[in-house]
């Protein structure tokens, strides 16, 4: 009996310690209500009867881009001086955000405006995305760029982004390297003068991820071929694009450096040393270049495969509101991307401060670096091809890509026998 | 009235611990059993299905499973045996009364401390670049190569980074066993005329047979769950050839979103392992020596 | 003769030394190059040694802040761990029921989950806390010290276990004899006599919750809250890792545990002589 009540005793004295040390965090604790998600549901309904919107005072902020965590910090002043709502912006976690956003969404402790891939992730999580339609900008939103649930607009992209082939002009004349011949005579021409004609590297995007992009974009219907290709009725092997993508590669490996051997870091610095004529890259890679002395001019041209002269151009990123937070809550939410695609200030730190591509009728960025400038120029002449990648099985590249392109680059499998491959990994992923 | 003391005095002293440790461990770990019965991506709001032993059927055909544990187990033989070694060498001689005995013992403990994704920046420089350039210069071009790239390699290249990284670790556990022997046994020992190796063998050995069972189990338990070194320095490959088991149940989960077979996967192999090691920790303990 | 061997053998054991510590020196160097640099050559010396990198990591992680949490976080947490576990063990080793022997299986079998499969579940145990009890454990330094304390124990109790068996228990029951009470018997006889082993559990847990990324990437949001790993997590973008940042970061961030090693060393030698003459 006295055993009892020491058990009792001690499970309230250590809930006392708990709530005592938590009490050192808890002054910070002043966030609204996040976190009362459950009850939202019954409640939202009689609150959006009311004329006026509830507004809360306080919203969170948390996003993947690293290279705009300072800007966005100023902007969140900004926003609190004009409007007089607090935005709180979550330090940026790097490369393992979906796992934390993730944890956060199921846990009720998400933020209010967050940011996600478009494609797979969105549909994932499409539970807790708003719906974002009513927003006074979406029908400006360039064509197809507006991330959707259900045939609702749910998100707000950020910019859009392209890849290809990053080539230096000096070496290169994309006019004449439009085939697969041409693409293979560059590379041992290269080859020759002790160049690297084209460079992927180890990591897993760059080295598989989007050059395996290009061929299912290529396809008369890429979102029909994936969705046969998922069903197991078409074959990557039986593809002609998909069969050239294979000559491409064996052309790769037999020219280049291995990829394997090479990372991101290397990969640019090879390439702004004159070392590679070209690497397979987007304009975000322009950042890694600016402590070089680029002696040379920079362009982008399409991965010739069956003669492809567009770069692949999409939204990487898009902002999305928390449907799981209140009422109150969605509606600064809301505001707070309002604000930002359509004031002053907001539009002008998405151009200049972002350095962002506008994807909204009516923004101009008046100082783009020259990749970034190659990607508005695609897009404007409508030279572009989309990103089917975003919508592959979820982890696929990572966990079932990857050891396939591995494998390629350290045997000598045929490029046949690569598809091969890829199209066995494509049958595990969608076990 | 004395034994009901002696339960009040145990659970005053084990509650609290057992209280905390219950709620941040135990109860996750069961809930995380529940889940292994279902098909889920992990997500409240998402439909979870139940598919009752599915999960565990699955996980015996799963070929890259199965080979991502063998891996496993092969790894931390290797390491065991080599993380020990050189952590009790170093401890032997970080006790002896070498001049620079303290800053060596700095010296080695600090690779514990460089992790994640440096640590697997730096090493991989180390295998690609300046085995590369060693090879070219001595013409050992069969020892001196990307580890990394190849088959066997890649898994020894693997035990290296984690020896590196673990035996300072594990050396800080036997300096503190070594340093537990009383001066007068070891000096005794000489007054009788051991040597090196006996005082070694016969006195310093089962002396510290509690930090043999220690270390053992902390590596065990350590490379068992490897992750991170797993994650920046090979990232699984080369085709899968160093995936391990944590970073297996960390791509089910994370990366394919198939929550509740990852757990699966989870509860077998610990239940796989925690046979294996209560054995081994039952087996060690009962050779150690009493004071 | 013997000189010269002694000076040799000191010798040889700061090579090998300098060979195992040869990746932080690429470390160090590599702090002070830019990417141009730090391309062109990953072992050369910095061509000058300018703390510009340090500055602008110190400034990015809001160091003073991001040192005044982790400090608070790993001292608290250890406080915890080092005198629950010393006192769960010692019971556990002189009560020796089938209780007791199941509850250190326990501790111990638990060592051998993988952190991976228990974070889900742990995040929502402590959601349902916050909601239901409304005792904030998510995003509260409060809160990871209490997860700190539950993922440290196993392996204190274990370390502890193991080393009191090897204490004499006459001195115990001459305490208990003189009228201490288990309560006194404890922090009066045994716990001293743990020392080394007390610090052994210090260092190990300092250089664990110090470094410490995964869990308290789950817990802190906020970014007043965070402990010195999360400050550095921004030098890591998906695409652009900042490789001086990174390497300037990490070197503050292991420099404080460096010079607590260093003090606490002493002290194994010190509690072992003290530990000898009983």
């Amino acid at each position: 009996m006295k055993l009892k009540k020491v058990i009792s005793l001690f499970v309230v004295t250590s809930m006392v310690a708990a709530m005592a040390l938590t009490g050192c965090g808890k002054k910070e604790e002043t966030k609204p209500e996040v976190e009362t998600s459950t009850e939202v549901e019954g409640a939202d309904e009689a609150e959006t009867t009311e004329p006026e919107k509830e507004m809360a005072k306080k919203i969170v902020v948390f996003q993947s881009k690293v290279e705009i965590s300072d800007q966005l910090e100023a902007l969140a002043e900004a926003y609190e001086e004009e409007t007089g709502v607090e935005v709180e912006v979550w330090g940026t976690t790097g490369d393992d955000y979906p796992q934390q956003i993730k944890t956060k969404l199921s846990n009720n402790q998400g933020p209010t405006v967050f940011s996600l891939q478009p494609g797979a992730e969105v549909e994932q999580l499409k539970a807790y995305v708003a719906d974002l339609s009513d927003l006074s900008f979406v029908g400006d939103i360039a064509e197809g760029m507006a991330p959707q649930a259900d045939g609702k607009v749910v998100g707000v992209p950020y910019t859009v982004e392209g890849f290809g082939l990053v080539y230096n002009k000096s070496l290169i004349d994309p006019a004449k390297v439009n085939n697969y011949d041409a693409f293979a005579n560059m590379l041992k021409e290269m080859k020759a003068k002790s160049i690297n004609g084209f460079s992927l590297s180890q990591e897993a995007y760059f080295l598989i991820g989007h050059i395996l992009n290009t061929p299912f974009a290529l396809q008369a219907d890429p979102a029909g071929f994936l969705a046969k290709l998922n069903a197991g009725e078409v074959k990557m092997a039986d593809t002609p694009e998909f069969q050239e993508f294979g000559k491409f590669m064996e052309a790769i490996r037999e020219n280049t450096n291995n990829p394997l051997e090479v990372n991101y870091d290397k990969e640019t610095g090879d390439f702004a040393t004159g070392k590679s004529a070209s690497i397979h890259q987007g304009n975000w890679s322009y950042g890694m270049f600016k402590d070089y002395d680029v002696d040379f001019e920079m362009g982008m041209m399409g991965l010739p495969l069956n003669g492809n002269d567009k770069i692949a151009v999409s939204v990487p990123t898009a902002w999305f509101v928390n449907s799981q937070a209140s009422e109150a809550e969605i509606n600064a939410g809301k505001a707070f991307l309002e604000w930002l695609y359509t004031s002053e200030t907001g539009t002008k730190y998405l151009m200049e401060e972002f350095g962002f591509i506008p994807v909204v009728k009516g923004m101009e960025s008046p100082q783009l670096d020259p990749l970034s400038q190659e990607v508005a120029k695609y897009a404007a002449e409508g030279k572009t091809i989309s990103w089917p990648m975003t919508n592959w099985p979820a982890g696929i590249v990572d966990v079932y890509l990857v050891p396939v392109a591995e494998q390629f680059f350290t045997t000598d499998m045929t490029g046949a026998e690569f598809l091969a491959a890829l199209d066995e990994a494509w049958v595990q992923a969608n076990k | 009235m004395k034994r009901k003391s002696d339960k009040f005095w145990y659970g005053l002293f084990t509650l609290p611990l057992v209280f905390v440790f219950t709620t941040v461990v135990l109860i996750p770990f069961i809930i995380g059993i529940g889940y292994s019965f279902f098909s889920w991506d992990g997500l409240p709001l998402n439909p979870k299905v139940f598919v009752g032993v599915d999960n565990f059927i699955k996980l015996f055909s799963d070929t890259r499973f199965l080979s991502s544990a063998g891996h496993t187990i092969f790894f931390t033989l290797l390491a065991i045996i080599i993380i020990n070694v050189l952590g009790l060498t170093f401890a032997l001689i970080v006790t002896t009364k070498l001049k620079v005995r303290n800053l060596a013992r700095t010296m080695l403990f600090m690779p514990y401390l460089i992790g994640g994704l440096i640590l697997g920046y730096i090493w991989k420089f180390i295998f690609s670049d300046a085995f590369a350039n060693i090879g070219e210069q001595t013409g050992l071009t069969n020892f001196f190569f990307n580890w990394l790239l190849d088959y066997d390699y890649a898994l020894v290249a693997l035990v290296v980074v984690a020896t590196w990284q673990m035996a300072g670790y594990i050396m800080i556990i036997y300096i503190a066993g070594i340093q537990g022997i009383p001066e007068d046994v070891i000096e005794a020992a000489a007054v009788d005329g051991a040597g090196f190796f006996n005082t070694l063998f016969r006195i310093k050995f089962p002396l510290i047979m509690p930090s043999f069972t220690i270390c053992l189990f902390l590596t065990l338990s350590n490379c068992f769950k490897i992750f991170d070194v797993n994650l920046s320095l090979t990232g699984g490959g080369p085709n899968n050839a160093t995936e391990m088991f944590a970073m297996n149940i960390y791509n089910e989960i994370f990366q394919l979103n198939n929550y509740g077979y990852g757990q699966a996967k989870a509860i077998i192999f610990f239940i796989v392992v925690a046979s294996v090691t209560l054995v081994q920790v039952s087996i060690t303990k009962k050779k150690e020596v009493s004071m | 003769m013997n000189k010269i061997k002694k000076f040799l053998l000191n010798l040889l054991a700061v090579l090998v030394c300098a060979l195992y510590l040869f990746p932080i020196y690429i470390v160090i160097v590599n702090s002070f190059k830019n990417r141009a640099e730090l391309y062109e050559d990953m072992l050369a010396l910095p061509s000058k040694f300018s703390f510009e990198f340090y500055e602008k990591a110190m400034k990015k992680m809001e160091f003073l802040k991001a040192f005044g949490n982790s400090f608070i976080v790993t001292g608290i947490s250890i406080l915890c761990i080092v005198i629950l576990a010393a006192m769960t063990a010692w019971m556990l080793v002189r009560v020796d029921n089938m209780f007791s022997r199941i509850l250190f299986m326990t501790f111990v079998a638990t060592m051998l989950i993988p952190f991976q499969t228990l974070m889900m579940p742990l995040m929502q145990v402590m959601g349902w806390i916050r909601d239901t009890l409304h005792i904030p454990m998510i995003d509260t330094l409060g809160g990871l010290i209490y997860m700190n304390i539950g993922f440290g124990a196993s392996m204190a109790v274990f370390l502890y276990h193991g080393f009191i068996k090897s204490i004499p228990v006459s001195l115990e029951e001459a305490a208990t004899i003189d009228g201490c009470n288990k309560f006194q018997t404890f922090f009066k006889i045994v716990f001293p006599m743990l020392k080394p082993t007390t610090v052994t559990v210090i260092i190990l847990d300092v250089i664990w919750i110090w470094n410490d990324y995964l869990l308290p990437s789950l817990v802190i949001s906020q970014k007043n809250l965070r402990t010195i790993p999360l400050s550095t997590a921004s030098f890591f973008g998906q695409f652009t890792i900042q490789w001086n940042l990174a390497m300037a970061g990490l070197t503050l961030t292991i420099i404080p545990v460096i010079i607590f090693y260093l003090l606490a060393q002493k002290h194994i030698i010190k509690g072992v002589a003290a530990g000898a003459v009983k």
